[in-house]
């Protein structure tokens, strides 16, 4: 085989070889926000709604939730406060949570918070655990807010670890 | 000149391995960190806490066990240089604080912020070198009136920052802290939804830059502001200053994002965002925490990590 063949597959060969060397191109993959009052303010809330669902306390979870409070998933039809709240209460079993990427739209009585939340959790024995992208609508109540909607997806759920099998 | 054919088959094989595993190699190092290791400042998230990660200090200027923990990484010594790009419309905006009046009170704020009390609670923060000075000082300013448009995404924020230290109307400097000030008519993607302002840290340039995005907050006072009659009767300048405050402060004590940070990512700002602890009322009303300057300011508190570690206005 001549010189003049194999040159140009080694010239290609380095340089692939080369730019698989070159610094990767600075990216803004992090930045620390200073979150706004509304962002503060909501996070408590969200932590307020989900410890009470973590400690099954009702009556925490009813000065937060709304009468007419509804919660949306992307099956099925709307769920009720009345139909809600046992279930929740109930066989749920949140075990631990994270809130994250918060933002919060203010429209002066009413504002729409998103955030993402992993969790850890059960429900009816099943496993629940995962990424929720949740959108909730806050109205306000005297001093306070009520959540009134709450519009959940789930993203994906939490890899586990594979089931012994006894042959390992 | 001729291979012999078999001999280059051979050759060619040996180099074609060679490159591919220095090829496979170099993507190896390329994956991105895992998350698992650590929660990263995010400024704002509550969490169940799962900090794993603690770096020994092995020198003396680190205290630890005040509420606030050391990653190993830098701090910012010295006296530390700002550089403030003013972005947009800094003469005549859409809300009165574009104006030269907020230009002035910016700068007045920045001269005197470096060894106010509220700057020296930033002291108690070092690495294995030393421990942060308490002084910064403005050092050059520039305006740039909408190089990037109206609408501001990271990627253009970092080009704006590219453009100015590669033109040359701002040095690149990897021991100072570069400020992008926008005016209310320029959009930046979670600005006033998400965050009033944050900071980051990015090789432009080839350099290390600490860099720090902080918008107009008149333009959202319900979220960015503490109060809309304030000591300097420019609520976009005083709502500025504060965030400022946090921002510098972080900046300084946790410039690569891997020094000074709690157990749920929170740096020593965003202990005491919005705290603003005992104050005093100005004549206009207004409230106020910290004199220097010439102005009164309405500053956040700083997360003290000395006696237990608590929100401080002074050590």
């Amino acid at each position: 085989m001549q010189l003049r063949i194999i040159l140009p597959f080694l010239s290609i060969l380095i340089s692939v070889v080369l730019a698989a060397q070159e610094p990767v191109k600075p990216s803004l993959a992090r930045k620390i926000m200073t979150a706004t009052r509304q962002v503060t303010l909501f996070t408590g809330l969200e932590k307020q709604v989900l410890e009470g669902i973590q400690k099954k306390d009702k009556s925490s979870l009813q000065q937060l939730l709304a009468d007419d409070f509804e919660i949306w998933t992307p099956n099925g039809d709307p769920i009720s406060l009345e139909d809600w709240l046992p279930a929740i209460l109930g066989k749920y079993n949140l075990k631990s949570f994270r809130i994250s990427q918060m933002s919060v739209r203010d429209f002066g009585d009413t504002v729409v918070v998103k955030f993402m939340r992993s969790q850890k959790a059960a429900f009816q024995g099943k496993d629940d655990s995962g990424e929720y992208f949740v959108v909730d609508v806050w109205r306000k109540a005297g001093e306070g807010w009520k959540l009134s909607d709450r519009y959940v997806s789930r993203i994906k759920a939490a890899v586990l670890p594979p089931k012994p099998t006894g042959k390992e | 000149m001729k291979f012999p054919l078999g001999k280059s088959k051979v050759l060619l094989t040996l180099l074609f391995v060679m490159l591919a595993v220095n090829f496979l190699a170099a993507q190896a190092l390329r994956q991105p960190a895992s998350d698992g290791d650590d929660v990263r400042p995010t400024g704002h998230v509550a969490d169940t806490p799962t900090e794993t990660m603690s770096a020994k200090p092995s020198g003396g200027a680190v205290v630890q066990g005040n509420g606030i923990n050391y990653h190993g990484g830098p701090v910012l010594h010295g006296n530390v240089p700002i550089y403030v790009i003013w972005y947009g419309n800094w003469t005549n905006g859409p809300k009165a604080s574009d104006s030269q009046t907020t230009v002035n009170l910016i700068d007045a704020f920045l001269g005197g912020l470096g060894g106010s009390a509220l700057e020296l609670v930033n002291t108690t923060y070092g690495d294995n070198t030393a421990n942060v000075a308490g002084t910064l000082h403005l050092q050059s300013q520039i305006f740039d009136t909408g190089s990037q448009g109206t609408s501001l995404t990271n990627s253009r924020l970092t080009s704006l920052i590219s453009s100015h230290l590669t033109n040359g109307s701002l040095p690149t400097d990897s021991t100072g802290v570069y400020l992008v000030l926008t005016s209310s008519n320029i959009s930046e993607q979670g600005f006033c939804t998400q965050f009033c302002g944050f900071h980051t840290d990015q090789t432009i340039n080839g350099k290390n830059i600490k860099w720090a995005f902080v918008g107009n907050v008149d333009k959202c006072p319900s979220g960015c502001e503490a109060q809309t009659t304030s000591p300097n009767g420019d609520s976009g300048a005083d709502g500025m200053a504060n965030t400022l405050s946090h921002e510098i402060e972080e900046a300084i004590s946790d410039p690569d994002l891997n020094a000074w940070f709690d157990s749920s990512g929170q740096e020593n700002g965003d202990k005491c965002n919005f705290n603003f602890g005992t104050t005093k009322t100005a004549s206009n009303g207004s409230k106020f925490n910290q004199t220097f300057g010439g102005h009164n300011w309405l500053l956040q508190q700083n997360w003290r990590n000395s006696g237990g570690g608590a929100c401080a206005q002074h050590l």
